[in-house]
């Protein structure tokens, strides 16, 4: 048997609740939980005479394990839309979320919040991961969102009508095992949805949150309007994504109104700002192989502005004071998963400063999935997941993408290949 | 991941084993076009055309010998000694992730083709296609889905019982549009509950039925046998691999049957053993034993488990020495035995009188002519698929050498052992 404690020493320990790292620093896990972080000589004096795992990371920084709030494990990040992933049977969308899973784990996310899978799906792989078969970060899981007939991801599985049917949904929703409920309050990709337009009326949007506030489940709207937001923010919702401020004609218009009563709330905000701009960078990377045709350009020219408005208003957002977190919507359309950095680095250029952005993809994130209990920083109590990187992230963001180790529950992650851990990787064109 | 920057890719090794039982080839080297075989030699013959560009892959003094064949898998199974009837309990999506799981360590170990005996409802099938979409990677899948059972027989509860020739012949084609490479039935009982080991269970009729629709469409069928009655009704049937073959009567006694070997040979079928199965669940609870917490039951199933691996081993050495082909097939996941461990059913049959190249003639070649593959697999020689092991040692020498995997190479490229995502 090996022992149970570990020593984990850095250069500098950046816990996640403080701006200043720590130096001379170590961190003791006993199983899977951090007991003590302390100077060296103090940890040292602790573990004497004791059997334990040295793991020296000196050179390098360590972080807690990472939060990402924003998942799609059964998506390819290869522009595929949503209409067609739920085509695919779910035995094999288990196989390619199992897959995804393992490229969050990876890359350095340890917890993951998922936000629309097919089916049951998702609740299948961390069955098989709970029962040690298959490994993944901790999830939150939601299974499939809640959504109007037609609505947007209605085709994973979730369309329900009325307050009757809404509570009886969440009901089960929570039987199988959710987390959380996640709603569409407008459309969205879907074709057979209306993304200017809100989707539940207030009596079912209330209902739904009352049932899940019954249970302790927090609730998350997908917005690509106004409206929804509106709508959430009258019924409590706990999470906004998206968050895009569009009236109902299409037309782009900030309103401080509602971003106000945001940042009154207690809500967070999700932007999603990469996934605009992914579909942007790949039409790009294609115009660099190939002359686009008229119509692609002027798709790029609408992407391109599109991400710019979204970073505009997410940084008057962020002004008005506004709670951002990291969620980076991988892998829907264009955006794989392994990638939730490109997210940080965009709030971060929103106007987040690099302590900010670190934090909403660590304790900030894990705040807004009520898991900070347990995960988000290096906390004595908390679970020893944590993550080795090269290079400072609070000089530059960039860094958290230098993961060289990863510690998840106690244990080192074996990655494999460097190669393979390539495989995922997406660059700016 | 097709190399596209080469048009051949040159392996060279210190020795080849070429999986026809042969002599050994020292020196020797392979060349290799689109995954597939086109010339294998001493180094100083082979040599690509004038002016193509070579990828030299050079292994020293290592050994290439033909990529492992299992034939006979259980990519659902998890091996950790939980019986069919509560593996079967696992949702579809759950055992498809096993499955991937269990296809990834075949493949890493050095089994680079795989003929899965039987799964429950389309999960194989799934795994197929989630390895054509790029999701996940496997070996070469040769798959039966469903096994066809009788009602309660063995492996019932996967999916597909059937009654009567319509019922048996309907099955077939319905595993075959869903893209079945052969049938698999049970003949007799198992370890299904409400199955009976010692009893046969389909009729002569039935599976007749059943082999002459599955030939027709140029698949082939294999059979688990765990009693005498069985393993006559299949091999009169036309049965082309009989799965554990064991002779014994329907009072459970051990009674060696010169009549089922001479069926054996006269139909030229395939015997798979299925040997270290029983061997490994001894060896779990010898474990358990010495760790001082048997309990009773597993106390009676450790005493039946040692006398049947003797008489198992007594009756298959005697039906080898008398000229039956032995097609080495792990059985794993099942019961006690988890996958990436083939190796231990090929030094099985070592253990009934095999020699170690015959051992591995019949994990590659033979097992390859059990599958109706053998156009294609089983040997390192001219137009065959690029499936090269690469070990260290000579495995003819000492088989424990097969466990020394250096590479593993299928279609001409060499897999990732290290890509877990
Ligand atoms: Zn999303
Ligand atoms: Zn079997």
């Amino acid at each position: 048997m090996r022992p149970s404690k570990k020593v984990v020493l850095a250069s500098q320990i950046i816990d996640g609740t403080s701006m200043d790292p720590l130096k001379d620093h170590a961190v003791l896990i006993e199983g899977s939980n951090i007991v003590k972080i302390a100077k060296k000589i103090e940890i040292f004096q602790i573990v004497e005479n004791q059997e334990y795992d040295l793991l020296d990371y000196t050179g390098f920084v360590l972080i807690p394990g990472m939060v990402d709030c924003h998942t799609h494990h059964n998506g390819f990040g290869d522009g595929r839309l949503g209409d067609e992933i739920a085509k695919i049977p779910d035995e094999i969308l288990t196989l390619k979320s199992a897959s995804n899973a393992r490229v969050a784990l990876f890359s350095g996310i340890t917890t993951i919040r998922e936000n629309g899978p097919k089916n049951k799906t998702m609740f299948r792989l961390r069955d098989s991961i709970q029962s040690g078969k298959e490994i993944g970060p901790r999830m939150n899981l939601c299974g499939s969102p809640v959504s109007i007939i037609g609505g947007h991801m209605g085709y994973f599985g979730g369309e329900v009508t009325g307050v009757f049917e809404v509570t009886r949904y969440v009901r089960s929703l929570i039987k199988e095992g959710a987390d959380y409920i996640k709603i569409t309050q407008t459309g969205g990709t879907t074709k057979t949805s209306s993304p200017l337009l809100p989707a539940f009326n207030l009596d079912e949007l209330e209902a739904i949150t009352k049932e899940a506030k019954k249970f302790g489940k927090l609730t998350a709207t997908h917005c690509l309007s106004t409206e929804g937001i509106i709508n959430s923010l009258d019924t409590g919702v706990d999470m906004v994504i998206h968050g895009v401020f569009k009236e109902p004609d299409g037309t782009d218009k900030f309103r401080e109104d509602v971003a106000e009563r945001l940042a009154e709330s207690r809500a967070f905000v999700n932007p999603t700002l990469h996934v605009f701009r992914a579909r942007a960078w790949e039409m790009e990377k294609l115009g660099l192989q190939r002359k686009l045709t008229k119509n692609e350009i002027k798709l790029f020219d609408q992407h391109r502005r599109n991400f710019d408005q979204r970073l505009i208003d997410c940084s008057k957002m962020i002004e008005m004071g506004v709670k951002v977190i990291t969620g980076s919507d991988s892998s829907w359309g264009d955006y794989k998963l392994g990638n939730t950095i490109h997210e940080t680095e965009c709030i971060n250029m929103a106007g987040y400063s690099n302590f900010q952005s670190f934090q909403s993809v660590t304790l900030e994130a894990a705040k807004a999935l009520d898991m900070d209990n347990s995960v988000g920083s290096l906390e004595v109590g908390k679970k020893a997941d944590m993550v080795v990187i090269k290079g400072d992230p609070l000089e530059d963001i960039g860094n958290l993408r230098n993961v060289f180790e990863v510690i998840f529950n106690g244990e080192i992650i074996n990655r494999g290949s460097k190669d393979s851990n390539m495989s995922y990787i997406q660059s700016p064109p | 991941m097709i190399d596209n920057n080469y048009d051949f890719t040159l392996i060279k090794a210190g020795l080849l084993v070429d999986g026809n039982g042969g002599n050994n080839l020292h020196k020797a080297s392979v060349l290799i076009q689109n995954g597939v075989i086109k010339f294998v030699g001493n180094q100083e013959s082979v040599v690509a055309p004038e002016g193509a560009s070579v990828k030299v892959l050079d292994y020293g003094d290592k050994t290439i010998l033909p990529g492992l064949i299992d034939c006979h898998v259980h990519l659902n199974g998890i091996g950790d000694g939980r019986v069919g009837n509560d593996l079967v309990t696992l949702p579809d999506e759950v055992l498809t992730l096993q499955s991937a799981k269990n296809a990834r360590k075949h493949l890493y170990s050095g089994v680079t083709t795989v003929r899965d005996c039987g799964a429950k409802n389309n999960t194989t099938f799934m795994l197929r296609k989630a390895v054509e979409m790029g999701i996940t990677i496997s070996p070469r899948l040769i798959l039966t889905g469903r096994p066809i059972s009788i009602v309660g027989g063995h492996l019932g509860y996967f999916g597909e019982e059937a009654t009567g020739e319509v019922e048996c012949v309907k099955s077939v084609r319905k595993l075959i549009k869903q893209g079945a490479d052969f049938i698999k039935i049970t003949a007799t009982g198992g370890s299904t509950i409400t199955s009976l080991p010692f009893r046969p269970s389909f009729t002569k009729k039935e599976i007749q039925a059943i082999t002459f629709e599955a030939h027709k469409m140029g698949k082939h069928v294999a059979a688990h046998c765990s009693s005498s009655e069985g393993i006559i009704n299949s091999l009169d049937s036309g049965v082309d691999t009989i799965i554990h073959g064991y002779h014994v009567e329907s009072d459970e006694t051990f009674n060696y049957r010169p009549e089922i070997t001479e069926k054996f040979i006269k139909n030229g079928a395939f015997l798979n053993p299925t040997l270290f199965q029983g061997r490994k669940t001894v060896e779990v609870l010898e474990l358990k034993q010495n760790q001082g917490y048997l309990t009773r039951i597993e106390s009676e199933m450790l005493e039946t488990a040692k006398y049947r691996n003797e008489k198992i081993s007594e009756i298959v050495s005697k039906m080898v020495s008398d000229g039956v082909q032995l097609a080495c097939g792990s059985d794993a996941s099942w019961t006690y035995y988890k996958t990436g461990d083939f190796q231990s059913e090929i030094f099985a049959h070592v253990s009934v009188g095999l020699s170690p190249m015959q051992a591995i003639v019949s994990a590659t070649k033979d097992s390859a002519r059990s599958c109706w593959i053998d156009d294609k697999l089983g040997t390192l020689s001219e137009n065959k698929i690029a499936d090269i092991l690469v070990v260290d040692g000579d495995p003819t020498e000492d088989i424990n050498n097969l466990r020394n995997v250096v590479d593993v190479i299928s279609n001409g490229e060499v897999v990732d052992r290290e890509n877990f995502i």
